[in-house]
């Protein structure tokens, strides 16, 4: 496949499960559509990993932290300043990178276990102090957090209950965008430099790759990424809290992209699903009675699930769910090929 | 092209590289060989920028690499091979090599990610020119494959392509050789010179393999407990006693203690053997180190394993303590079958492996050491034995074992084989890096060993010393075993052991005539600056023979050629 | 100066209990060579089962020290078999993995402690009534009421801490945990049993996280997710230790808590201190990392 056909293969694909995806909730009651809203959300935190440890080998335990960051920061740019909601995006995004790129900074020292730590503490960091601290209120919303009632969008008012559909479309939209730029960014030269630095720095440095910058590149990326779907945040839900992005979020969207399978994009659309409706469903549905005993699955559930399958997956699976599908698919395709080739060859060489 | 003056490192108490000098002229391929532990890769990480040296200075066509990161010495023209392979195993072969394109080319992120026109351009530009390197390299089947999944020769071509990507000027080649067997390094010996041709490009080849350096460079450094040891070509190198001494062991000695071996007790050739390995073959990951090795070790007896670096001795005994499990063959210990046991098992059935770095625990005190003996014999040892053997252990006791000398580590790696009463020691490259009075006194232990009844089983670079207190001894080449028989025999064959080590005399004159770059200084023509590397060389050579300035042998030279 | 006695009584009370969370990751990464995330969720863990058993044993029937000694020992007994069920089933299987592998599983265990624990004790807050020593005994030190279980808490952190280096050092089983920790390969050549050697270490391990749990939550909201949070601050400590020697990890803890404690002198500020504590990782961690980015280690 050459290349620009395989670039408009991807572009199809991506209108396709854009046009897929935006019709999806439309049946479905009010609280799903809520849901399906957040999985784009958490889907765009699970890319930012995919970016960042997928493909640039570098570890982040405070994703979260930076959709948070996008989530406050257009919260105030419309409740302060008055803004459309896209500008309010906009500035969100580049503040988001702009820590991303501060984030990234200890990286060019550190990596692996001490990298980890590291952005856990800036995690506990802005959970404990930026995001609750006095100090903060501009920035914040005071403990109360910011409420976007009056955000526009295309000089139409949004209101998140009323226009909750045209939302989701436009976040599923822009997730469908960016999963195209990631994939094709994958193939492409700077893709390349990107998984050198994961495969090996050593060699990637003494061949040419500068790596600062791409190292600080990737951290803004990222963050700017998790920042966007963070700041639609405040439009589906309403208003702005501390608590969805926490540290425990973090550790979250860190597992479940592990879990998935961390080097492949549509991991991060299966991850943000799961994520979003799983605990819903099991909230709703999660309870009755099977003869004589009832039984009440809860979130906590989840969360176990979560862990346990993790632990399994990293023991037995290093590549993901989906990695592993896709390794298996590919592996007996090459078995095949090359079965055919010896057959056709007339000859077995001998190891 | 390159000069490196006074390049000192330190790692902690180590001195890697101590004081070292070293010339590279344009045009030139550059040997450096050194036993184990020379400092040779530290060289190589110094120049290509990975580590910072603590004294010294190096500069590159005039300018000096002092503060320049690798990726900045890397858009100066220096490339590097590694010595355990850093490809990028996830990416294609094409794609490996097409990233030091792009990044000494400078392509921009974000028209890449949104395929502007110009980037479109760049990729296409970028693989034909791959595809040109891979071509030379006879790499062209390979495009696509993913470099993970490449055997190992095949991966080290695909390095220097790589390195070859970025369209450097110099060329730093660390170890290319390292399991090739002995087809594919002679392949890999006509590639460089074709790469030389084709590329123009200057190389600094770091190899244990006699037979790929000799022939290949055009000049040799030889590298020593991180001192230059000596430099010239490389036929007067192979003949060089010094060299011959660093590498083959202390050719004095020999006389003094040829008389032993006529008191030594008769061994009854017709034991049944405690040791026995039938075509064992074992490797690491996908490289295949070993196959169809075949070694027996009788009760009391002394064997040696020697080779050269990269023949398969360590691996062998790795295989055998189970600190790898062997691919096929069987391991037979004492009549019980330990192939793929569990070293701790294989431990504790009586034989030890003291492996290559000796296998202690850096931040444990040498009592404490000792002490975990417990765990092979089942109660307190009895250090009294140990101290009365090795009364340099006794004062340092409560010490660190990791800030002891080579050679007191050593003592205590044998202390611990004479406390546990194992049946056969199997001891790796004991004599690494340490004094020749040192490693004396250490095989004198091995003696004492042999006479209490334990069997031993040696790997040793020094040729001669191991012969000495061996009963017999295998020789490894490529992976297997080439030759065994009696210590005698092997001894009486001279040609044979500086055959397999130092490649012979005969094939470096017959290689150097085929390299087409010949000196001749009576015939020199053209008066420039720049003198082909060779030249330079040969006028140097001379200038120091008779004692003058080479300016002077070099203006001599030009008045001759005028007067014509 | 009074106040400053009095803060530095405070900064040493919350080093203390830094401390003795620190010990146990210090621990096991020195024996085990894992970062454990999980370590103050497996504290939390076994507190909860302590604090249960309490519970269920309704006084008056039984003497109040006789309770809370019945529930501290079911604690610490949980808590090694805690530790030995995660060695045997996870631990074991992963030896030969790279640290970063190791350290993601232990936050695949920490999210799964963390859960199980508020599927069985939901997210209310508790009062945890179980006091190793007398809640009123109150020393004045310095003109500042320090209570029993403070300066318990800063014992047993330094008898910890020097204990188990002595048992590190002097014993048979501390030299093998030692040598297991300097390079598995090695020890099992030496027939050291590293199997038995590495379930030692995470019931030890689990053991001193129960036992920092047990002092430190009378001090903090208890509920399953305060203790769990706690790993930072202990990572802070650790790190100031140099992840090696005990004692200095002690020390470590010590001095971050005066470092968190000091600022509030003049900064009112809940986040504050935590905003020391980062700081306080960052310098260490790039001040012991001199060479830079590929570091190449021989």
């Amino acid at each position: 496949m050459t290349w620009s056909s395989r670039l408009t293969v991807r572009v199809l694909l991506a209108l396709l499960a854009f046009a897929v995806l935006a019709r999806l909730p439309a049946g479905l009651d009010i609280g799903f559509q809520f849901d399906a809203e957040l999985a784009v959300v958490w889907g765009f935190g699970i890319l930012s990993l995919v970016l960042l440890t997928g493909y640039v080998g570098q570890v982040s335990l405070c994703q979260a932290t930076f959709a948070g960051v996008g989530a406050y920061a257009a919260g105030m740019m419309v409740s302060t300043y008055h803004v459309s909601y896209l500008i309010a995006v906009a500035v969100a995004v580049l503040a988001a990178f702009a820590l991303g790129v501060v984030v990234g900074l200890p990286a060019l020292r550190l990596s692996g276990i001490t990298l980890a730590i590291v952005t856990l503490g800036i995690a506990l960091v802005f959970d404990r102090y930026v995001f609750q601290d006095a100090a903060f209120a501009w920035f914040t919303g005071g403990s109360g957090g910011w409420r976007v009632d009056g955000a526009r969008m295309f000089g139409v008012q949004m209101d998140s209950s009323k226009h909750l559909l045209a939302a989701y479309v436009l976040l599923v939209g822009l997730f469908c965008l960016v999963a195209l730029l990631m994939v094709n960014l994958h193939d492409s030269g700077a893709g390349r430099r990107f998984r050198a630095i994961r495969d090996s720095e050593l060699a990637a440095s003494t061949m040419g790759v500068n790596l600062t910058r791409y190292k600080l590149l990737a951290f803004g990326m990222s963050a700017a990424i998790a920042g966007l779907g963070g700041s639609f945040y405040p439009l589906v839900a309403g208003s702005v809290s501390p608590q969805p992005f926490w540290l425990f979020t973090s550790l979250q969207l860190a597992a479940i992209a592990v879990l998935m399978g961390v080097r492949y994009v549509p991991a991060a659309a299966l991850g943000g699903v799961f994520m979003a409706f799983v605990p819903d469903v099991l909230t709703r549905f999660g309870h009755g009675n099977v003869g004589r005993y009832s039984y009440d699955i809860s979130f906590d559930w989840f969360q176990i699930a979560v862990g346990v399958l993790l632990i399994i997956q990293l023991i037995l699976m290093p590549d993901g769910v989906w990695g592993d599908l896709r390794g298996r698919i590919a592996h007996a395709a090459a078995h095949a090929k090359s079965a055919a080739r010896a057959v056709a060859k007339g000859r077995v060489r001998v190891a | 092209m390159l000069r490196v003056r006074d390049v000192t490192v330190r790692f902690g108490g180590i001195v890697a590289l101590d004081g070292v000098s070293l010339d590279l002229n344009r045009g030139e391929i550059l040997g450096l060989i050194g036993p184990n532990g020379a400092g040779k890769t530290t060289l190589f990480n110094c120049i290509s920028g990975v580590i910072r040296p603590d004294q010294g200075s190096m500069f590159f066509e005039g300018r000096s690499l002092k503060f320049a990161p690798p990726h900045e010495r890397a858009r100066r023209g220096i490339a590097r091979t590694f010595q355990n392979l850093q490809l990028w195993g996830s990416m294609t072969v094409q794609e490996n090599l097409t990233v030091p394109m792009d990044a000494l080319g400078g392509r921009n992120t974000f028209s890449d990610a949104l395929h502007l026109p110009f980037s479109t351009y760049a990729e296409r530009a970028s693989s034909e020119r791959a595809r040109a390197i891979l071509h030379v390299l006879e790499l062209d089947d390979y495009a696509r494959t993913l470099a993970g999944d490449l055997p190992a020769g095949i991966q080290r071509r695909v390095e220097i392509a790589r390195a070859l990507a970025g369209r450097p000027q110099l060329l730093l080649l660390d170890e290319p050789a390292a399991g090739l067997d002995a087809r594919e390094t002679g392949h890999l010996a006509e590639l460089l010179h074709t790469v030389r041709e084709r590329f123009h490009v200057s190389m600094l080849l770091v190899d244990h393999d006699m037979s790929l350096v000799l022939p290949v460079s055009d000049y040799v450094y030889v590298l020593d407990f991180g001192k230059v040891l000596a430099k010239g070509r490389p036929s007067a190198i192979q003949n060089d006693p010094k060299v011959i001494a660093a590498y083959l062991g202390d050719e004095s000695s020999k006389e003094s203690n040829k008389s032993r071996d006529v008191v030594a007790m008769p061994r009854r050739k017709d034991e049944a053997p405690l040791l026995e390995v039938k075509q064992l073959a074992a490797g690491y990951g996908h490289l295949e180190v070993i196959r169809d090795v075949n070694l027996a070790v009788r009760p009391g007896e002394v064997v040696a394993c020697i080779g050269a670096n990269g023949a398969g001795k360590t691996t062998t005994l790795r295989a055998i303590s189970g600190m790898i499990r062997p691919r096929s063959g069987t391991v037979t210990f004492d009549g019980r079958d330990i192939t793929g046991k569990t070293a701790e098992h294989i431990s504790r059935q009586g034989l030890i492996h003291i492996p290559e770095g000796r296998g202690l625990f850096p931040n444990l005190s040498v009592e404490d050491t000792l002490r975990l003996v417990s765990n092979s014999i089942g109660k307190e040892p009895d250090l009294a034995t140990a101290y009365r053997l090795f009364p340099k252990l006794k004062e340092r006791r409560h010490q660190a074992v990791g800030t002891l000398s080579g050679g007191e580590q050593q003592m205590v790696a044998l202390a611990r084989a004479v406390l546990a009463r194992p049946q056969l020691v199997m001891v790796d490259e004991m004599s690494q890096g340490l004094a020749p009075t040192v490693v004396r006194q250490l095989f004198d232990i091995i003696r004492m060993m042999r006479d209490e009844g334990i069997a031993v089983l040696i790997v040793e670079q020094f040729v001669d010393s191991a012969l000495e207190v061996a009963d017999r001894a295998y020789v490894f080449e490529h992976g297997t075993i080439g030759h065994s028989g009696s210590a005698a025999e092997l001894r009486a064959d001279r040609k044979l052991i500086s055959g397999s080590y130092l490649g012979s005399a005969v094939d470096v004159v017959a290689a150097s005539n085929g390299n087409g770059h010949h000196a001749d200084p009576a015939l020199m023509e053209v008066v420039s600056v720049k003198l082909p590397a060779k030249l330079k060389r040969t006028l140097e050579e001379r200038a120091e023979r008779e004692g003058r300035p080479t300016g002077a042998v070099v203006m001599e030279l030009l008045e001759g050629v005028k007067r014509v | 100066m009074a106040t400053f006695a009095a803060y530095t009584i405070i900064g040493l009370s919350v080093g203390g209990v830094y401390a003795l969370a620190a010990l146990g990751i210090v621990l096991i990464y020195r024996t085990t060579g894992v970062l454990n995330f999980a370590h103050g969720a497996m504290g939390m863990f076994s507190t909860f089962v302590a604090w249960q058993i309490f519970y269920g044993m309704a006084h008056p029937y039984w003497p109040q020290w006789l309770a809370t000694a019945i529930a501290i020992i079911a604690g610490l007994v949980f808590a090694a078999l805690l530790g030995l069920f995660l060695d045997l089933a996870v631990f074991r299987w992963v030896r030969t993995r790279p640290p970063v592998v190791k350290a993601v599983i232990t936050i695949g265990i920490l999210l799964t402690l963390q859960a199980t624990a508020s599927l069985i004790w939901k997210n209310n807050q508790y009062h945890l009534s179980i006091y190793v020593l007398p809640k009123d005994w109150v020393a004045n030190i310095a003109d500042v009421p320090v209570g029993a279980n403070s300066i318990a808490i800063i014992v047993v952190a330094l008898g910890l801490a020097f204990g188990l280096a002595a048992y590190l050092r002097y014993t048979a089983f501390g030299r093998s945990m030692r040598a297991v920790s300097d390079s598995p390969t090695a020890a099992s050549l030496w027939a050291v049993p590293v199997g038995r050697v590495s379930a030692v270490s995470w019931m030890l391990g689990s053991l001193i996280a129960a036992v920092a749990g047990i002092l430190i939550t009378p001090f903090i909201n208890f509920d399953t997710t305060s203790l769990t949070l706690l790993i930072v601050d202990a990572l802070a400590a650790a790190l100031i230790g140099g992840m090696v020697s005990l004692p200095l990890t002690v020390l470590g803890g010590f001095i971050l808590g005066l470092l968190e404690t000091y600022p509030t002198i003049w900064i009112q500020s809940l986040g504050f201190p935590r905003l020391v504590a980062l700081v306080v990782i960052l310098a260490v961690l790039i001040v012991r990392n001199p060479r830079g980015l590929t570091a190449v280690s021989r």
